[in-house]
């Protein structure tokens, strides 16, 4: 009798704390964020990251996601050294003069299948980088960490030249790879409390 | 292991016959080799602007100072265990200066290899040796541990080139001018 008391209780807080999770708008909040990437040299990895993004997220009533869209400030990124920074500005590489925002916007959803990071998602979309759009997928996992904070992560990977990033002598993949790496885990906080 | 054993004539004398080993011999050349090839390719791959051509002379300078560094540690110990024949005749001062300037140089062969791998680590570029061999970071991305030891790198290389041309200069001296044994001892 006690331990189906004790059982009931335990579903009903788990509920009550997964409600807000559902029907809800999600946007990420930076210092507790992380996007990066990876190129490559001779195969090995050249680590980066991008400084500032912005993710917002929609669930509906189900917890399912209905919209998602994520900004990056392309200037930002981070390859950790001045002579690099420098260069992967430039009109060769990502042109931040002229296309200083990527924007990536999901269009249609589904669930992959289950696995330990949490619930699973794959977003298929559109990336804009450089100006040039190009359908892109982005699987990610989905965790509670409180009632109205979770954490998103996933890893995808994205060829260069899809986006005319490295251009002229870097455009073989010789020895700046063409596959790069992007990773990332964001804290996304509920607008609704 | 020394090939010669006339080193006990006596007297100090200008013809001394001791000759250096042939390990001592191929250690001395191919350091030698190596270090006039990566002093140009130094200054060449560092006033290149960045492209695929700059990474792939990066890549060469990068390999060979690692094989410096390999030859001059397995030399460092070699030296260390085997007996080296004594100093030509010369003054107290002249045989200190040649001592001074060997720890010198064995000192440079050191830190400037190992001060390139630290820039090459702290710049957060990852290489393979000879395209082959993956060179492990010895440090995190760090721009201002990058600066220090590419300010470190690049005061060596001068010490060197000075250290370099006086102990060049002092062989030819010994050669060509006292007509002793000193540079054809170390000579095949």
């Amino acid at each position: 009798m006690l331990r189906a008391a004790v059982k009931l209780t335990v579903t009903l807080v788990t509920a009550l704390l997964w409600q807000p999770l559902l029907g809800a708008d999600w946007q990420s909040e930076i210092q507790n964020s992380q996007l990066n990437f990876a190129a490559s040299f001779q195969n090995l990895p050249i680590n980066g990251r991008f400084k500032q993004f912005s993710v917002k997220y929609t669930t509906d009533q189900a917890a399912q996601p209905v919209d998602l869209q994520v900004r990056v400030i392309v200037a930002s990124a981070d390859m950790g050294n001045t002579e690099f920074n420098t260069e992967i500005q430039a009109l060769d590489w990502f042109n931040v003069a002229d296309h200083g925002t990527a924007v990536f916007t999901g269009q249609r959803f589904e669930i992959a299948p289950k696995n330990k990071a949490g619930i699973a998602f794959i977003a298929h979309g559109k990336l804009q980088l450089k100006g040039i759009e190009q359908p892109v997928t982005v699987p990610f996992s989905w965790r509670p960490i409180d009632h109205n904070q979770v954490s998103m992560s996933g890893e995808l990977s994205l060829n260069r030249t899809d986006f005319a990033i490295g251009q002229g002598e870097w455009a073989t993949g010789d020895q700046i790879g063409l596959a790069v790496r992007v990773w990332f885990d964001v804290r996304m906080l509920s607008n609704h409390d | 292991m020394s090939l010669s054993s006339n080193s006990t004539e006596g007297h100090a004398s200008k013809e001394s016959t001791e000759q250096w080993s042939w390990l001592s011999k191929l250690f001395h050349w191919a350091t030698a080799l190596l270090i006039f090839i990566q002093i140009p390719l130094g200054f060449y791959a560092d006033s290149l602007r960045l492209s695929p051509f700059k990474l792939d002379v990066f890549v060469w300078h990068k390999s060979l100072g690692m094989l410096v560094l390999l030859l001059v540690a397995v030399r460092l110990l070699w030296r260390i265990k085997s007996t080296i024949p004594a100093a030509v005749a010369g003054t107290a001062g002249q045989k200190l200066l040649a001592k001074l300037a060997h720890s010198v140089m064995y000192g440079l062969m050191l830190a400037l290899p190992l001060s390139g791998w630290l820039v090459s680590s702290a710049t957060n570029f990852p290489v393979k040796l000879f395209w082959l061999i993956p060179l492990p970071a010895i440090s995190g991305p760090d721009e201002a541990l990058k600066s220090l030891a590419s300010e470190i790198h690049e005061i060596c290389v001068f010490a060197l080139i000075i250290v370099l041309v006086t102990h060049i200069g002092a062989a030819l001296w010994h050669h060509l001018y006292l007509r002793d044994n000193a540079l054809k001892r170390m000579w095949f």
